[in-house]
């Protein structure tokens, strides 16, 4: 059964026709990258389907629900998690505060003003749990503003886990990695799409790891779907192909 | 209503609205560009007029006048220099509060500096015989000078349209305000830039200043009474936009004529309401963008060692009990002098605390605290004196009508953020001071309520709690301020605190954890304002009479301080900089007049060398030796982790 | 020694280590591509050059003269020149006055470029003269942000993607405007990640992945070299 049914979506700034009848359909537990050239229309189609920004037409379906016209914090609450391009943690909180506040809010005891913070120790015991998921644990005290870059996306991801997702949403999670950094994370992502049947759709320009960990690819190019597919039929088709190498130009 | 008098009102609503233009043009320049509102433009144009009084000493007669005039601006255009290489282009990078009390600093300094060397008084700057006659236009008598200064303004104004439209410099400090890295990798030296737009605003705040010195008199201290005006106008019109300045101008000087006019009671409070107003429709104002956010990794993050979480540290009860029961014991060795003092430090630290829950943890620069103060103040006031309510039913109900109050102000103002935030917080503030001020039925106008009876507190027919003595209200203070230090301090650490502190970090990320971030920057509005009400109410109680004079923006700047001074990251640092601050204020008072020079020098060596205050430094410095003295303690949150 | 030389940088955001010792050279005339993926470090190298993102260790020399370490406005006084791949424009500008604005070196070169110049270049430019910079097109966008840095008359062009995102037809009149300027005497590093649009315009290429360089070499035998292709360029 498909959690997410994106439909005819349609997206224009300005005279910019950015997304153009985007159509996808994933299923449950199931690993799809979205990719495409620079402006293909990625972040705008994240963007959409979190409720940041609102499409000209079409709809989103998640879980049986149309999510489209809900606000940002209430389309996370339904269980859509993400996390962003660029690096998009709480600097100067500790990992553990990073991850913790993220865990209040999903327990509803964000509004709590009167009882110690640190003395939810379930809570506690949960944020350490998910910060050993990611291998943060021992790092747990330190300020967020200043772990390596690898170790911020990561605790990104653990932050986006905290909310206890059905569907993750990830813009590039490897970007500005090293390579051993981005194995370890992308063996993380699968690690934990198979443990808890979480689904994931991400962005990436790191063909490796598009083809290793993908069950579908999407292909976006100006804004329409070039290509959707397992990742044997993308590398076969032409259109792709063209889409990264550029069109062959014909004198003029 | 006829020719004669509508020539005469026009042409002062004109008048009014010229010399706004000069200065708010300025203003709105250095926004556009450098990024930084700055408070000390108020100041400039005080010097503007000073310099054409100093002058007019020495060169007499039309031409000297004329001299006066043109060779003013240009004086204030050198110091502005001054200050723009030698203390802004240091804080280019820094948080904007820092930018903000940067250039108030500076405004202390040129006051009490233009005190010393010009003197208290009003000086009144004579023109010379041939501007001083008036002429008779359609009936109507208007003196020359108006004409003069309505003819100059629009030709100002066309001069700025032509440098900034037609020529290359203009052209290219246009680009900068739009896209700066854009400007430096096409060769445009921004530094230097930097400092021509800092010195061409100052040279249009000086010609403000040189023509109204002769129809206004020039006191230390007017330009903060232009400054806030300025503010308005170019808020209205949009912050960084000239067109908005000059069309803010306009509205502000008619309204403020018609103000006169129609509604002689309520004129300030005029030009508030139209800010809010305008606010509300256009958070932006009339001709603004939304501001970009900085990124964060353009944010300052030196400051991250200098908060000692509550999450991850208890502090040691002894050291939070100690200074209590230290304070408990004063009045045994203390006299009622010093007793009164720490009365007053009492009362400041709560206000100051509980606007550093909005600043500090939630990251809102508010200018308007003064406001919620001003009604705590004013509730326990009425009540006693107009009311007959007791004094224990009247303090209560003090931080309930803050509240509301400040409900009402939050609701419109979490919408904005940065400075736009703290300029809406700013006017209604002022709103508020306007028509407390003016509005003698009620709340006795300038005049204030003189006389408040603090009757016993009874205790259920075993006696009563009587206020009477300096001693009794001591420890009176002590235990409610004591009480809501501690509420404070339970909030900041609770998961509410942790949450207001993910907003101040990163209020979007915030907001995909599935946080209504409005909601929680309006409850927290709502509970500093609560708090600072309640420190208004125990300082009617203490002072027995109150003024309109404590809801004066003036008054919403010493949280400001206070915080700044002790440590903005830090929960007792507002305290700290309280006791910094009255301890300053009242002895310094009696020991120099130079009080405002003084505070600056330690604003801006605070600003420009402890940023993080008094109690951030020694956080930053000191955290592991407090761990040792067991001062602080580290809360183990499970074996794996710490193992 | 080559015109443009840069001496195994090494450039960080923050943290996080973005170019590893990359070096590349570049001689006088030239028409050069440097060919990735997005996230390739094509960007990065080039705000290392012109200063906006200083490298950490390594150097950048020009005409025998160390630039690193300089500042961004002094680098273009020297004469490099930077079209940013997100067309920068300034909106509140009209196509003129954002020409205007970028004027200098007058003095430097032997036949400064000029306004009338670049609309001989830009035709259409100056249809749209009086239009403001936030008014255009993509495409014209484009053409603007390469005539604007023109005006600063610099020696080494450093042209950031400028075929993404444009219609098919407007690239390939990018092309010709790439080889006309490099006719009129400046060199031209170009960043792309559209390998048939380099084989068009430049000789030789550098193809750049991860942050470091993986192939250096003539354009033809970049283009015969399929496992390079493969493994860097294409999916």
């Amino acid at each position: 059964m498909a959690i997410l049914e994106v439909r005819n979506i349609v997206k224009s700034f300005g005279g910019l026709r950015a997304l153009q009848d985007v159509t996808l359909s994933v299923e449950k537990g199931e690993i799809r990258a979205v990719i495409g050239p620079n402006g293909a229309g990625k972040s705008t189609l994240f963007n959409v389907m979190t409720g940041l920004l609102a499409p000209d037409s079409g709809n989103v379906v998640f879980d049986g629900e149309q999510i489209i016209g809900m606000p940002p914090h209430r389309i996370i609450r339904k269980g859509i998690g993400r996390s962003f391009q660029i690096t998009n943690i709480f600097p100067r909180m500790s990992v553990f505060e990073n991850v913790q506040v993220a865990l209040f809010s999903h327990h509803g005891k964000s509004r709590n003003p009167l009882h110690l913070a640190r003395k939810f120790t379930e809570i506690g015991e949960e944020t350490i749990a998910i910060l050993e998921q990611v291998g943060l644990a021992g790092k747990y005290d330190m300020s967020a503003s200043i772990l390596s870059h690898g170790d911020q996306k990561r605790l990104e991801i653990a932050i986006s886990l905290a909310s206890r997702p059905k569907l993750l949403m990830l813009d590039e999670p490897t970007a500005g990695m090293s390579r051993f950094e981005s194995r370890e994370t992308v063996s993380l992502l699968q690690r934990i799409s198979r443990e808890q049947g979480l689904t994931l759709i991400f962005t990436e320009h790191d063909m490796d790891i598009v083809f290793a960990i993908s069950e579908k690819i999407m292909v976006l190019q100006q804004g329409a779907v070039i290509a959707d597919g397992t990742p044997a039929e993308i590398k076969a088709n032409p259109e792709v192909r063209k889409a990264y190498l550029g069109e062959e130009i014909t004198e003029s | 209503m006829d020719l004669s008098f509508l020539t005469v009102q026009v042409l002062s609503a004109l008048r009014q609205a010229a010399f706004l233009f000069l200065i708010s043009s300025g203003l709105t320049l250095i926004f556009g560009v450098l990024n930084i509102l700055n408070f000390a433009h108020g100041a400039l144009y005080m010097l503007g007029a000073y310099f054409v009084y100093a002058l007019t000493l020495h060169l007499t007669g039309p031409a000297g006048f004329l001299i006066a005039i043109l060779a003013a601006p240009l004086g204030v255009a050198l110091i502005a220099t001054v200050i723009e290489t030698g203390l802004l282009r240091r804080i280019y990078m820094q948080e904007e509060i820092y930018q903000l009390l940067l250039t108030y600093a500076l405004v202390l300094i040129i006051d009490d500096l233009a005190k010393i060397v010009f003197g208290p008084e009003f000086k009144s700057i004579p023109k010379p015989e041939m501007l001083s006659g008036s002429v008779t236009l359609f009936g109507g008598t208007v003196p020359v000078y108006t004409l003069l200064v309505v003819v100059l303004a629009p030709a100002v104004a066309l001069l700025l349209w032509y440098l900034l439209y037609k020529t290359k410099t203009g052209k290219v400090v246009r680009a900068t305000s739009s896209d700066r890295e854009m400007a430096d990798a096409l060769g445009i030296n921004m530094s230097a830039l930097f400092t021509l737009v800092f010195a061409f605003g100052a040279v249009l705040a000086g010609l403000g200043g040189a023509l109204a010195g002769p129809v206004r008199t020039v006191f230390p201290g007017v330009g903060t009474e232009v400054i806030i005006e300025s503010f308005v106008v170019v808020v209205i019109g949009g912050l960084g936009n000239l067109w908005g300045a000059l069309v803010g101008s306009i509205l502000i000087g008619s309204l403020e004529t018609i103000g006169i006019i129609v509604f002689p009671e309520f004129e300030m409070a005029l030009i508030y309401l139209l800010m809010v107003a305008v606010l509300v429709v256009r958070p932006w104002g009339l001709f603004g963008r939304p501001l970009k956010i900085k990124a964060l990794s353009e944010k300052n993050l030196a400051m991250e060692a200098q908060e000692i979480s509550p999450v991850h540290f208890t502090v040691h009860p002894a050291v939070r009990w100690a200074p209590l029961l230290l304070l408990l014991l004063v009045p045994l060795f203390a006299g009622r002098f010093y007793q009164y003092l720490l009365t007053q430090i009492f009362v400041a630290s709560l206000m100051a605390i509980a606007f550093n829950l909005l600043l500090g943890t939630t990251g809102l620069l508010s200018f308007g605290q003064a406001a919620f103060f001003g009604v705590g103040a004013y509730t326990v006031g009425l009540l006693l004196t107009k009311a007959g309510f007791g004094t224990l039913p009247a303090l209560v109900l003090s931080p309930v009508v803050a509240a509301a109050v400040a409900g009402i102000i939050g609701f419109f103002c979490v919408r904005l953020s940065g400075v736009h935030f703290a300029m809406l917080t700013l006017a209604f503030g002022q709103l508020i001071f306007a028509v407390v001020f003016k509005w003698y039925g009620f709340t006795g106008g300038d005049n204030g309520i003189q006389g408040i009876r603090v009757n016993p507190i009874p205790f259920g027919g075993m006696g009563a709690l009587d206020l009477g003595s300096t001693q009794a209200m001591y420890y009176f203070v002590l235990v409610v301020v004591g009480l809501s230090v501690e509420l404070l301090r339970r909030i900041r650490s609770s998961p509410f605190g942790a949450t207001l502190k993910a907003i101040r970090e990163n209020s979007q990320r915030a907001s995909f954890l599935g946080v209504n971030i409005k909601l929680y920057q309006w409850t927290v509005f709502v509970v500093a304002g609560a708090f600072t009400g309640l420190a208004g109410g125990l300082y009617a109680l203490m002072e027995k009479s109150i003024s309109p004079e404590i809801i004066h923006w003036s008054k919403s700047a010493e949280p400001v301080f206070m915080t700044i001074i002790g440590g903005i990251y830090t929960f007792a640092g507002p305290a700290v900089g309280a006791v910094v601050y009255v301890i300053l204020n009242s002895y310094l008072v009696a020991w120099t007049e130079k009080w405002a020079l003084v505070l600056g020098l330690v604003l801006l060596t605070l600003v420009l060398l402890l940023p993080g205050g008094v109690v951030g430094y020694v956080n930053e410095k000191a955290r592991q030796t407090l761990g040792k003295l067991r001062c602080i303690h580290k809360w183990p949150f499970s074996k794996s982790a710490t193992s | 020694m080559a015109f443009l030389d840069l001496n195994s940088i090494n450039t960080y955001y923050g943290r996080s280590h973005i170019l590893f010792d990359v070096s590349l050279s570049i001689e006088k005339g030239e028409v050069v591509s440097l060919i990735g993926r997005n996230g390739a470090g094509k960007s990065t190298t080039f705000r290392s050059i012109i200063g906006l993102t200083p490298p950490q260790t390594g150097e950048v020399i020009f005409k025998g003269e160390r630039i690193s370490g300089l500042r961004a406005f002094r680098i273009c006084r020297k004469g490099v020149g930077f079209v940013p791949e997100d067309r920068r424009c300034f909106p509140d500008l009209t196509v003129r006055d954002n020409l205007e604005v970028a004027a200098r070196r007058e003095k430097e070169v032997d036949s400064p470029w000029t306004v009338d110049r670049i609309y001989a270049l830009f035709p259409r430019l100056q249809e749209r003269e009086k239009n403001l910079g936030s008014q255009l097109s993509g495409g014209e966008q484009q053409m603007l942000t390469i005539a604007r840095t023109l005006m600063t008359n610099p020696e080494v062009l450093l042209l950031d993607e400028p075929s993404e995102g444009l219609a098919p037809l407007i690239v390939s009149l990018l092309a010709d405007m790439i080889l006309r300027i490099r006719k009129e005497g400046v060199t031209v590093l170009l960043a792309e990640q559209n390998l048939h649009f380099c084989a068009k315009v430049s000789d030789r290429a550098f193809v750049i992945d991860k942050g470091s360089v993986k192939f250096a070499g003539t354009m033809k035998e970049l283009l015969a070299n399929d496992e390079i292709k493969e493994k860097y360029l294409a999916v």
